[in-house]
């Protein structure tokens, strides 16, 4: 049952993934006084572009193929490490924090390979921009997570996530703020929205994403956009279970199970109206900027790994 | 008697008769025959130390002293380690050298080199198996020299007498701080046999203590290339053929490491906490110095240099943990800490070792090692390609490679300092977490930059353009590595389990064995990503070639392409500090800036050590040795002086000595 609700729940990390992103989108079109596309809109653009047929460049290798598939087959194991309706996951090892980070990692490295293989100079850009952004943000993202499991003496996220189950929301220490804030960033920086990236840009000034999988289309497109937004749905119940798994189950009856799915999906709607408020007011930052941007991160996160000293009881 | 008969073997074929088949005759079956000689030496030391190594069997052979010194060499779990490492990678390079040589050298040139190569191997498992002082310190001089001789075999032209000076003259500033480590032992253990070495040892006081640790540390980390002694690393790694770089860098570099182990875990048995934190400071500075530096080196061969000290760097983290977390009392802590860098060493043997001999088919297939000029390589060398892929991938610490194993213990190490007594440690090590992985990042963008700019998109010159795949035997031997890569990366608890034995051997506690169990979740997990992988390129779908799109231009050239330079420019920027990069730009002719005929753009690293370190030494040393010459009067009544003086002055010595 516990293990059938795993892979459940990785499945709906997937699967829920597109239309996570077209609420962002909806919800920001909202915002700007537009109407905006449907919700489902995302599930449409997928099913079009599986339909289409694959373009390849003709001094493209293998692995101009094979990247957005490396890339969506590492995004979808790296999902089965969040716990989302019950507090374990299919993946729950000790530092296995460490193993999902690093997870990835391998889905940017063969991205930046895919775009460089392409060999139009759009890729090499998109690709070299990449690196800072993922060079920069690795830090943080890990630091934040040492500081959480510091303090839940839990080494990997399932176990923090029912150590904080067991916490008073109001009993909640600065290492927790400073860790969420960290993520949050990072979350931005990783998923690239903005003020790091415009998802919805395609000046060569500016793009980051969109330069990478210019030359893709069809097929390969589809498995690359659908990565993506798995990566921003991941990121986003990352920051609900580490930070506010309240309503979780902790059983597996169906009262439970229900609530979990409820609060849940609440609270991944608050967290894309934030985004997309986020997105609607601020501008994207230049980029030599970007890293001024995750240095806070770092920061914040430094912080926080030094304030567990404290917060240990 | 079997086993060390075996190893007597090995020392006799690597030391006499390789050598004799080479230099001692010119028919050409018998130099054929020594080079299988060696190839079966090696391969029968490899079976030797794996042996060791999976049983649990030590071996000590005596040979006859020299002089006052006695000389014999045993085999222990931490020497099969390193004897293993040496020989797998050895037999790598020996299969690929006897394919590579042939196609570069002169026959000439190919005798001296098979004919030093042999006794570079072995001086370096002499160093690893030593059991006395004397027989280590020979061991760890003829690898020097040996080492300087393979270098030199190309000729002298140019630069490489010079490199090879500032390589020689900085090996023996640390040799003679090794030796100083063994001569320290003198007085309590004469003989310097290491079984007395280790007995004396807890009757040092703690001063002693110290020095023989600042002198390991100097002593082998310039071996080892630590920043700031890593200056010769840079100069003689590239220079040498590329079979020799892959041992220098892949295996060289870890008798530095064995010695370190071998003073600060087992003769010592641990010290004060700064110990550790001098490990660690360094290992941070030469990680991240290292990569940054590595990310802006467009030539194969300096990038795997520089990556080479961030390595080093991760290594010597892992070993600071250790020593750390030993002097806080958490033995356990300390055996997993340390099982993270000797099994980084290993792995970084073998990624390496392949990335040198895939620099190596680069140039032997495309003449060039400049990354700028490469390009498309992987269409043309397909089995190269995924061999160089799966090294970058594994030193980039990508998990089902076996980067990723050495590092992720590490990793826990360091968050389990957060359990740590002292107020310090507990807050330091964690934040090393941060440290490690801005290196891991960076790696990744520096190999993702540098097999992207070198093997996808389009050729940038005529040499990659027409590149061929090499030859089967240097295939082999580099898929042989790849393959080692991926088997730790997957299957890690077949070399966690002997490594950690030697570390609980050395700390005294077994690693916990919760921590080791991680790594059973690999299996799976790489089947799962191979299934969704393999399940989404099945899918049959329409495929088309198509032109991509040039936006108006009549087509894309490879000029349009990012270079490895442009790739790095964001980083560049970003750590500016670091860099003080020296910009040039020249536009061609200069009276029409807009519609430009040839646009150069050059940019340098400003910074180096050699200027802001070791040239104010020696200029300090040299304005010294012209002071001192005032004293150089000529004059023999000054001299006289001098003696009456220095007479008078030990007169008083003596009055007040006593």
């Amino acid at each position: 049952m516990s293990t059938a609700l795993a892979i459940l729940q990785a499945l709906f990390l997937v699967l829920a993934a597109p239309l996570v992103r077209g609420a962002v989108g909806r919800l920001k079109a909202r915002f700007q006084r537009r109407q905006g596309a449907s919700v489902w809109r995302p599930y449409s653009d997928l099913i079009k572009l599986f339909q289409k047929e694959d373009l390849i460049p003709p001094t493209a290798s293998w692995i101009f193929r094979s990247a957005p598939r490396i890339v969506f087959a590492v995004i979808v194991t790296a999902a089965a490490f969040l716990p989302v309706f019950q507090t374990t996951a299919l993946a729950g090892h000790r530092g296995d924090f460490i193993l999902f980070v690093y997870l990835l990692a391998i889905g940017r490295f063969f991205l930046m390979l895919g775009a460089m293989d392409g060999g139009s100079g759009f890729g090499g850009m998109g690709a070299s921009r990449e690196a800072l952004v993922s060079t920069m943000a690795e830090g943080p993202l890990l630091l934040a997570f040492v500081a959480v499991s510091i303090v839940a003496h839990r080494p990997a996220i399932a176990g923090i996530v029912e150590w904080t189950v067991g916490q008073n929301f109001f009993d909640i220490s600065a290492v927790h703020i400073l860790a969420f804030t960290t993520l949050g960033i990072v979350s931005l920086a990783e998923a690239g929205r903005m003020p790091v990236d415009n998802p919805t840009t395609h000046l060569e000034l500016t793009m980051i994403h969109e330069g990478m999988v210019l030359e893709y289309s069809g097929p390969s497109l589809a498995l690359v956009e659908w990565a993506n937004a798995i990566k921003l749905n991941v990121l986003l119940s990352l920051l609900i279970a580490l930070f506010v798994p309240w309503g979780i189950a902790t059983q597996l009856t169906w009262q439970a199970l229900v609530l979990a799915l409820g609060s849940y999906a609440v609270k991944l709607l608050l967290l894309a109206v934030l985004l997309a408020g986020i997105e609607s007011v601020i501008a994207k930052l230049r980029m030599y900027l970007v890293p001024d941007f995750l240095g806070v991160a770092t920061a914040l996160s430094t912080l926080a790994v030094i304030f567990t000293m404290i917060a240990k009881r | 008697m079997g086993w060390s008969s075996i190893f007597w073997t090995f020392l006799i074929l690597l030391g006499v008769l390789v050598p004799l088949t080479q230099l001692g005759t010119k028919t050409r079956a018998l130099q054929a025959i020594g080079i299988a000689l060696l190839i079966l030496g090696i391969a029968g030391g490899l079976v030797l130390a794996a042996v060791c190594l999976w049983t649990g069997l030590s071996i000590s052979i005596r040979l006859p002293n020299v002089g006052y010194f006695p000389v014999s060499l045993a085999i222990d779990g931490l020497s099969a380690l390193f004897l293993f490492l040496i020989c797998s990678v050895a037999l790598a390079v020996a299969v690929y050298s006897s394919s590579y040589i042939g196609r570069h050298y002169e026959a000439v040139e190919a005798r001296w080199m098979w004919a030093l190569m042999s006794p570079f191997v072995l001086s370096m498992a002499l160093v690893v198996t030593a059991s006395t002082g004397f027989a280590f310190l020979f061991g760890w001089e003829l690898m020097t020299l040996v080492s300087a001789g393979l270098i030199l075999v190309e000729g002298d032209a140019g630069d490489r007498i010079h490199n090879v000076y500032i390589y020689l003259l900085m090996m023996h500033l640390g040799a003679a701080a090794v030796a100083a480590c063994f001569f320290l032992y003198w007085p309590s253990a004469p003989g310097l046999e290491f079984a007395a070495i280790r007995s004396s040892s807890a009757h040092l006081s703690l001063g002693v203590r110290n020095a023989l640790i600042l002198l390991a540390f100097l002593g082998f980390g310039t071996k080892a290339g630590i920043i700031p002694f890593h200056l010769w690393l840079p100069r003689a790694h590239p220079i040498a053929p590329s079979p020799v770089s892959a041992l220098m860098s892949g295996v060289m570099l870890k008798t530095a490491i064995y010695g370190l182990v071998r003073f600060a875990f087992d003769f010592l048995g641990g010290g004060p906490a700064w110990w550790g934190y001098l490990l660690l400071a360094a290992g941070a500075v030469s990680g991240l110095l290292g990569i940054l530096f590595a990310l802006q080196e467009s030539d194969w061969k300096r990038m795997l240099a520089y990556s080479s000290i961030e390595n080093i760097g991760i290594i010597c983290l892992g070993l600071g943990a250790s020593l750390l977390f030993w002097s806080y009392r958490s033995p356990a802590w300390a055996a997993l800490a340390l099982v993270g860098s000797l099994l980084h060493s290993l792995n970084h043997a073998y990624f390496k070792s392949l990335l040198f001999l895939g620099a190596g088919a680069i140039s032997d297939a495309t003449h060039q090692l400049a990354q700028d000029e490469l390009g498309g390589l992987q269409k043309r060398m397909q089995t190269t390609g995924v061999t160089i892929l799966v090294g970058c991938c594994s030193i980039a610490g990508l998990p089902l490679l076996n980067g990723f194993v050495g590092e992720w213990l590490v990793f826990r190490s360091f968050i389990a300092g957060s359990g740590l007594s002292g107020a310090g440690a507990q807050v330091i090590l964690p934040l090393f977490v941060g440290v490690l992985a801005l290196i891991g990042g960076l790696s990744g963008a520096c190999f993702a930059k540098a097999y992207g700019v070198s093997f996808l998109g389009r050729p940038r010159s005529q040499g990659a353009e027409n590149a061929r795949e090499v030859p089967w035997a240097m295939r082999a031997a580099m898929l042989a590595l790849a393959t080692v890569c991926v088997g730790i990366g997957v299957f890690a608890p077949v070399v966690l389990v002997p490594v950690s034995q030697i570390a609980g051997g050395l700390v005294g506690t077994l690693p916990p064995s919760s921590e080791l169990q991680f790594f059973t979740v690999m299996p799976r997990m790489g089947a799962a990503i191979l299934a969704l992988v393999t399940a989404s390129l099945a899918v049959r779908h329409r495929k088309r070639v198509a032109a991509t799109w040039a936006c108006g231009l009549p087509a894309l050239t490879s000029r349009m392409q990012y270079t490895a330079t442009a790739f790095t420019k964001p980083l560049r920027m970003v750590f500016v500090r670091v860099y003080k990069p020296d910009r040039k730009i020249e536009v061609l002719p200069e009276d029409l800036p807009y519609f430009p005929a040839s646009v150069s753009y050059r940019s340098v690293r400003t910074t180096s050590f050699e200027k802001s370190f070791y040239r104010p030494i020696v200029e300090r040393v040299v304005g010294l040795a012209h002071g001192l010459r005032l004293l150089q009067t000529g004059n023999v009544q000054v001299y006289l002086l001098y003696i009456f003086l220095t007479l008078v002055g030990l007169l008083v010595f003596l009055r007040f000595a006593r």
